[in-house]
């Protein structure tokens, strides 16, 4: 009989005489009802049965008979149970229900079956606690400070394993009995413990602290933080929401690991580029898939920042794996804002400011330039006296003229709130900016709708609607053509018009005033951009829900250009619409099985399906006789052509997902995915995508458990496999060409229309790029996670790489998309968050990421080791291009010739032997053959980090915040074509206006500028420079007024100041280290030509709610 | 409310069955709007091939700086020496020989075109093998496809050496070798015999851009003339040469204009075009020779100009003040309109490049297209006198006879600004030796992308070269060899290949 006695004994003895709280009684209810129901299904109480004979015996033998013949052990407590009394009982193969009726009739004690385990009690207490376990649902939904909801906050009924966590709304739903407490976590908030009493809506807004996170998104859907086994980086709006922001990519960069996001161009509204763990493909797109609220969408380029409440980035296969040929380059989850339950909410936020290009070129003075001019053609051009004029007063300041101050202007108005069924986000965007380079202006206008209704207790819906419109008028000065136009030509003649060509015919460039296009030629740009869609989630049974979700997406471009007569004495116009037409389905059932925390699993099937349409119409004309009607009325141009186009793309997949967690320690993940492609033929239609991972949950040991400091540690592993079909669609066909430039004029007047062959060769074969990659992962908190760490190593090698391989000319074909080679990426992402202060006023806490990525061809086609790109950068300006594919480097290593600066006086003999003279450049002989040739082209450096780094801080004190951001690159080359231009080397260009020319060789300035008019190479390590960095991207102060306001109506008014690119630290002597001519691609990245330089800004703003 | 919510489920249901079939989506690429090219069926499909390979020769030829750039050793061009013109002066210095410079800017531009129009006239010629379309139709194209590709070769050979033999019937892989030059010459021997009996007589033509009979005969000529000469000396072939231009002469419908006509617009596709390559203002579609050769100044490229010794050289006379500029123009540019400065001309000496300005492509000059000079003549390709000087050399190096020295002194005649067919005591001569006629062809046909291919057959670039003048700006890096005579491939062409670079690659026989 396991009878209690002793201070054992006194604890069940105050449980029921009520000395103890209220809490321990119910949590001890509680425990019991939680153990009744795991065993629900085995009632042992409901089968056992009993023989029993006494007379006169006493209650406590007959306790000790029944735990003798059974599995029953009673509880109780001497002092209230008179286990002394004695009676009679006989009873035949009964239920111990009977048999404790006749044992305790005529007493005043009762007794409560909990299967094997039976209470014995006075009658009084028994009922009470009889009625305590009568269920009662309680629903309500988690939000944060501000009222945003919370997904995936962790309730649990207090001393108890019952629980629920809230779901993408915030809202839970569980049942409990009278009395009971929930206590409500989630990372980064304090934990809230709330006593349940006969309420049945709970509503709990949590307040910021440090607690575990229990749940997070991923794809295609949610699940627990601890069962997670992938490595992903999260960003929610509340690390980036006290930053004036425009752009998606400003919230991500620097705040993930393993997430490389470059603003290549400080155009107002240009895209950016994000790269998750390096590039895996050559000739395909790098570009991470974007899931926006579930749906696949092209760019994310003008989705309103301040619309989106997290954003997730899968990194491993075990992650992305589920997204499968989508999959490969990383994927970036979105989640956007929804309203909360309650009375509406508005919020205003506006800032404005201005902002500048940062660092400007080192040029020639007019006077220079014309010095140099004298030199260059050994003639003088400029007499000694212009010069003199020229050095006082008159010439130009070209960078004075293409650049100016932008300025810019973001009001966000959103309204949100909610009732028990039906919640909602309503949110308006305008943004407007001028360009910092002459002359163009950007607004942006953004509309979002997020509505979400429960229907009935079992099915919910939402829809999500937004809606975008870019307008982008005007023409950029021409930077490499600009700042290399002669210098000595003023803009203006002295009675204010234009000079339109160098007062002195070819000095500079041949191009003309560089401020003529900008300032006469109209471009006006438009972009609308259209995404709805609307889920319904379907509770079929408890365990099993069915979610199906749709969407439409469109993009409409027009974009519309005309060259005035004044600018080319003829007038071209071109108007150019282009739509894409995108349809999504998903449909996906998910079944839990979560009630036993020793074995949670978790099974998802999928179906998806995509399709997209393109069309593009251009129509052309030229030679107007009025410059009056511009693009819009085409027909008064006397040469017209239209071309258009279309294409479309269907992608069909089935996805199956199984998550397990034992013991709550050793979690597992598996997933496949099998996705059919209409860009490939149908027997390479298919491919099948399978990812596993695992995890161990050290914390949950003993072992580690007894560490004090240690709060949370895990170990993961994935592998799996994703897919690419990023190309373009027909890349498996050869299709003949039809423009204006294939046809011929054979009588001499109009164009005979002419059909070319196809400069692509047909691949029937081609199929899927795949890549394998395998991630080892540790999550680590220390100090109640004031400390924490996610450490991840891995390894992505992409095979059948889509390649858009070069052929020799004479093949006819000059291109063919083929799947071969083989690339490698592999490194680590850190990311350290720390909680330095977090007492009284203060507030402290930092973020660390750190990425290095190291990537390598490591094979190609057959027994090739090297690969021509062709001239993908710029057929018109480089015979080679800048990079080339080869085995052992890495995708986007420089090519060029070994510059050994000049030869200088003396030198006369080695200069002869490759056909030189003092004065001209010196290049490695790298074979010795005496010949500079092509073969003594070698590696001279690589765009490519060799880590990057992002430092965010967030510091208050009462109602004053301050948060920044440092980042930086470092080891990464950059190829200065800006500065080879401007040395006088370029396609176009005919003399130097770079400074560095001023120091130019002669016979007595020996120095390594050459100043020969031939034999200087364009690629070459003369033009390679390091361009590690460290920038303060991001600088904010804020004061929130509180409480003061009520008076007024208003909630909160907060102030702040703003500054983004306040300082750069680099030895680069461009503009910027990080603008790029590259754009979106991966095999020309760190080129400087023509770029948009980044500015630094300066902006005030204001946020009211109310 | 109960019951409008289950029938939205009811709705649902289906919609998720309807969206669970797989084959909702299709998943085919929807290639309706791709026009297939198998069957050619019509003249119109036919002339529709036909166009892009007449484009693209158009737009090898329509410039200095496309398919001559690699020219620039003759004498009757140099270019300027500073500015962006470097990759002119490579060729004007002889800056090459051991595969050095084969990454010089446009050079692989050269190189794509001439194989373009290979493989779109290998693609139209195998087309035709099984088009339905009119015998008589199919019969002109073969022929025009063959001249066109014959004269791609023939450019192909003669710049950068023996090439790959890639014609009709036959899918390339990328993995072929250089052939021989000769077995190149055979290959263009078939192609012009084929398209000689093929074309139709030159009054015969559908439009004068496309090409005749007498267009495929002049260049077999030429042909043969350059087989006769280096690399492949092959004597044998000069009487060919002599007797395929004799056949053009024979035709009695060429003639030669008078000088002061022939450069001008309306005289383009006159009776002296053997074949040219047609240019459309309405369609923007130029000549760049005006543009290319004029002076900066004259609101030009300052691309070519001859070279001071071969204007000295140049006979004076009607034909040389039709050449050349010697007062050069001098325009300006406001307000998008090209203005004629004063003073309107400057002297030679005076000029930005200090040298006379090539003056035939000049005279139908547009003012009006843009902030530069441009042009819409027809470009010549072969003109009669070529024809004429063809014969009186290659029988003057096989045993001159009255009727090749009547040729000769037919271009002389009209060069005098005379009738070409009345004998004139003052100019004609009675006897010329190969190399007067080599150096007459060179006046004549002045800046017009023969005067390079003459040295270098006849062996005369060395010696023509030590003559030039050493007030000539751009310095030589070296007397010119044999090395010299061809251009290294461009380097994209063989690192991409298995093509093997100049000297090593070249190979003659």
């Amino acid at each position: 009989m396991k009878k209690i006695y002793g201070s054992e004994g006194l604890f069940i003895k105050s449980f029921l005489t009520s000395k103890l709280s209220k809490v321990m009684r119910i949590a001890l209810t509680l425990f019991f009802l939680a153990t009744l129901q795991i065993f629900a299904g085995n009632a042992y109480s409901q089968s056992a049965r009993l023989t029993l004979d006494f007379q006169n015996a006493s209650v406590e033998n007959i306790l000790n008979e029944i735990e003798q013949l059974s599995e029953f052990f009673f509880v109780f407590n001497y002092k209230l149970v008179d286990v002394d009394r004695k009676v009679d009982i006989q009873a035949d193969n009964k239920p111990i229900s009977d048999v404790l009726a006749s044992v305790f009739s005529g007493s005043n004690v009762d007794y409560l079956v909990l299967d094997r385990q039976i209470l014995l009690s006075p009658k009084t207490l028994i009922s009470e606690i009889k009625t305590k376990l009568q269920p009662l649902t309680v629903s309500g939904t988690v939000t944060d400070e501000n009222g945003e909801p919370l997904i995936g906050v962790n309730i649990v009924v207090e001393g108890t394993t019952t629980g629920a966590i809230t779901d993408v709304d915030g809202k839970y739903k569980l049942e409990v009995g009278p009395d009971a407490r929930l206590i409500f976590s989630y990372v980064g908030f304090e934990t809230q413990t709330l006593a349940v009493g006969d309420q049945t809506l709970i509503n709990v807004s949590l307040v910021p602290g440090t607690a575990l996170e229990e749940v997070m998104i991923v794809g295609y859907g949610t699940m627990r933080k601890s069962d997670h086994t992938g490595s992903l980086a999260s960003v929610s709006a509340r690390d980036f929401e006290l930053q004036p922001l425009t752009r998606v990519d400003q919230a991500l960069q620097g705040r993930t690991s393993g997430v490389a996001v470059t603003q290549t161009s400080g155009k107002p509204g240009a895209g950016f580029k994000i790269r998750i763990r390096g590039a895996n493909s050559i000739s395909g797109n790098n570009t991470p898939l974007y899931v926006v609220d579930g749906m696949f969408v092209e760019n994310i380029n003008t989705l309103n920042v301040n619309d989106i409440s997290s954003m997730e980035v899968l990194k491993d296969a075990s992650a992305t794996a589920i997204y499968g040929s989508r999959g490969a380059n990383g994927v970036v989850l979105i989640t956007t804002k929804t309203g909360k339950k309650g009375p509406a909410q508005v919020e205003l936020e506006t800032f404005f400011g201005i902002s500048n290009v940062f660092q400007r070129l080192d040029v020639m003075t007019p006077a220079e330039f014309a010095e140099g001019v004298n030199f260059a053609d050994g003639s003088e051009w400029y007499t000694a006296q212009e010069i003199d004029d020229l050095r006082t007063n008159g010439g130009e300041d070209w960078q004075d003229r293409l650049f100016r101050q932008g300025a810019f202007t973001n009001i966000q108005l959103s309204l949100s709130g909610g009732s028990e069924a039906v919640d909602y986000f309503v949110s308006a965007n305008y943004y407007d900016a001028t360009g910092t380079i002459t002359d163009q202006n950007y607004t942006r206008y953004t509309f979002r709708s997020n509505i979400n209704a429960n229907l009935t207790d079992k099915v919910r819906v939402g829809s999500n609607i937004f809606m975008s419109r870019e307008k982008d008028l005007g023409t950029r000065a021409d930077l490499a053509m600009g700042l290399s136009w002669d210098p000595t030509t003023p803009a203006f003649d002295e009675n204010g018009a234009y000079n339109y060509t160098p007062l002195i015919p070819g000095t500079g460039n041949g191009s003309n005033n560089p401020l003529i296009a900008p300032e006469n030629n109209t471009k006006d740009y438009y972009n609308s951009h259209m995404m709805t869609s609307a889920y319904l989630d379907w509770d079929i049974l408890d365990n099993l829900v069915l979610n199906i979700s749709g969407g439409v997406e469109h993009l409409q471009m027009a974009h519309n250009d005309y060259i005035p007569i004044v600018v080319n004495s003829v007038g071209n116009a071109s108007v150019l619409n282009q739509g894409v037409y995108n349809l999504q389905n998903t449909n996906r059932l998910t079944y839990r099985l979560d009630n036993n925390p020793d074995h949670r699993l978790q099974v998802d099937a999928i179906h998806e399906q995509q399709y997209t349409a393109m069309t593009e119409t251009t129509a052309r004309a030229s030679n107007f006789f009025t410059d009056n009607t511009t693009y819009k009325n085409l027909s008064l141009g006397e040469i017209q052509n239209t071309l258009n186009s279309s294409a479309d793309e269907s992608l069909q997949s089935f996805l199956g997902r199984i998550n397990y967690s034992l013991l709550n320690r050793f979690l597992f993940t598996a997933s496949v995915r099998a996705d059919g492609s209409s860009k490939f033929r149908e027997d390479n239609r298919w491919g099948v995508f399978p990812s596993g991972s695992v995890a161990w949950r050290l914390s949950e040991e003993a072992f580690i458990d007894a560490i004090d400091v240690i709060n949370n540690l895990k170990l993961r592993a994935s592998y799996g496999v994703t897919g690419s079909q990023a190309i373009e669609p027909r890349a498996t066909r050869s299709i003949p060409v039809t423009s204006t430039d294939q046809g011929y004029p054979f009588s001499g007047a109009e164009l005979t229309v002419g059909v070319a062959p196809s400069n692509q060769m047909e691949n029937p074969d081609l199929t899927w790029e795949t890549t394998t990659q395998s991630n080892l992962g540790l999550d680590l908190g220390l100090w109640n996670s004031r400390l924490t760490l996610t450490m991840d190593l891995y390894k992505k090698n992409t095979t059948d790489l889509l390649l858009d391989r070069v052929l020799p000319a004479f093949v006819g074909p000059t291109r063919v998309v083929q799947n071969a080679g083989e690339v490698e990426n592999k490194g680590f992402d850190i990311t350290l968050g720390l909680i330095l202060l977090d007492k009284g006023n203060w507030h402290i806490n930092s973020n660390l990421s750190f990425s290095r990525n190291v990537n390598e061809v490591l094979a190609l086609v057959d027994d090739i080791t090297y690969f021509e790109l062709g001239n993908i950068y710029s057929s018109n300006t480089f015979p080679v291009n800048p990079t080339r594919v080869e085995i052992g480097q890495s995708i986007s290593a420089f090519r060029g010739y070994v510059f050994e600066g000049v030869y200088q006086t003396g030198e006369e003999d080695e200069a002869a032997v490759y056909g030189k003279v003092p004065g001209q450049a010196k290049y490695q002989d790298v074979n010795n053959d005496g010949v500079i040739s092509t073969d003594d082209i070698v590696t001279v450096g690589d765009g490519n980090p060799a880590f990057t780094w992002g430092w965010n801080w967030n510091i208050s004190w009462k109602n004053l915040d301050l948060n920044f951001i440092l980042l930086g690159a470092q080891g990464n080359d950059i190829y200065n074509f800006q500065r080879m231009r401007m040395m006088g080397l370029g396609a176009q260009q005919f003399h130097a206006v770079h400074a560095n020319y001023n120091d130019r060789w002669t016979e007595n300035n020996p120095s390594d500028i050459p100043s020969g008019r031939d034999g200087t190479e364009f690629l070459s390590s003369q033009f390679i420079e390091d361009g590690s960095f460290v920038t303060l991207k991001n600088l904010t102060l804020g004061y929130t007024l509180d409480n003061v306001l009520n008076g007024i109506g208003l909630e909160s008014l907060r102030l702040y100041v703003s500054a983004e690119n306040l300082f750069i630290l680099t030895g680069y002597t461009g503009f910027d280290p990080e603008s790029t001519a590259s754009g979106n691609m991966d095999v020309d990245i760190g080129i400087d030509y023509n770029n948009y330089p980044l500015s630094r800004s300066f902006s005030l703003g204001l946020k009211v709610i109310f | 409310m109960k019951n409008i919510i289950k029938h939205i489920l009811k709705v649902v249901m289906l919609m998720a069955m309807f969206f669970v079939q797989p084959s909702c989506i299709d998943l085919e690429e929807d290639i309706s709007s791709v026009l297939s090219m198998e069957n050619l069926t019509g003249e119109g499909d036919v002339v529709a091939a036909l166009a892009p390979i007449y484009r693209t020769m158009h737009v090898l030829l329509r410039h200095p700086c496309n398919g001559g750039k690699t020219t620039f050793g003759a004498d009757d061009r140099t270019t300027w020496w500073a500015g962006n013109k470097a990759p002119f002066r490579v060729y004007d210095r002889f800056d090459y020989g051991s595969g050095e410079n084969s990454d010089l800017r446009g050079l692989d531009g050269v190189w794509n075109d001439y194989w373009k129009v290979i493989y779109f006239a290998n693609n139209l010629i195998d087309g035709l093998k099984t088009a339905t379309a009119p015998e008589d139709v199919v019969t002109i194209a073969d022929g025009e496809a063959r001249f066109l590709r014959a004269m791609a070769y023939f450019h192909l050979v003669r710049t950068f050496g023996n090439m790959p033999v890639i014609l009709d019937g036959y899918t390339p892989t990328g993995e072929e070798q250089r052939a021989t030059v000769l077995v190149n010459y055979e290959h263009m021997e078939d192609d012009l015999l084929t398209a000689e009996a093929s074309l139709p007589a030159p009054n015969a033509v559908e439009a004068p851009g496309r090409a005749s009979s007498g267009a495929a005969k002049s260049l077999l000529a030429e042909l043969y003339l350059n087989w006769g000469g280096w690399p492949l000396l092959d004597a044998s072939k000069l009487t060919l040469a002599a007797n395929k231009a004799k056949e053009v002469i024979d035709m009695n419908y060429y003639e030669l204009l008078p000088i002061d006509q022939l450069w001008l617009l309306s005289y383009q596709n006159s009776l002296e075009s053997v074949f040219s390559l047609q240019c459309s203002e309405s369609e923007n579609i130029y000549n760049a020779w005006t543009v290319g050769t004029a002076f900066h100044e004259s609101r030009g490229w300052s691309d070519m100009y001859p070279e001071l010794q071969f204007f000295f050289d140049f006979p004076e006379g009607p034909r040389k003040d039709i050449t050349f500029f010697t007062d050069i123009p001098q325009y300006g540019f406001s307000e998008g309109q090209i203005f004629i400065q004063d003073p309107p001309t400057l002297p030679w000496q005076e000029s930005q490049r200090v040298h006379p300005m090539y003056k035939k492509y000049h005279l139908s000059v547009n003012l009006n297209m843009g902030g530069r000079i441009s042009g819409f003549r027809a470009i010549e390709v072969i003109r009669y006198a070529e024809v004429l000087l063809i014969f009186a050399e290659a029988q003057a190096r096989v045993g001159e006879n009255a009727e090749s020295i009547e040729a000769l002194n037919q271009v002389k005649r009209r060069a005098a600004g005379l009738p070409y067919d009345v004998p004139d005591g003052t100019v004609d001569v009675t006897t010329a030796t190969p190399n007067e006629i080599v150096d007459e062809k060179g006046w004549e046909l002045a800046g017009e992308y023969k005067r390079w291919y003459d040295l270098i057959r006849s062996e005369m670039l060395e010696e023509v070269t030590l003559r030039r003048s050493p007030d000539e700006n751009v310095d030589l890096v070296r007397q010119p060899t044999k090395a010299q005579y061809i251009s290294p491939i461009p380097y994209e062409a063989i690192s991409t290949s298995n093509l093997e670079q100049n000297p090593e690659g070249f190979i003659i026989q």
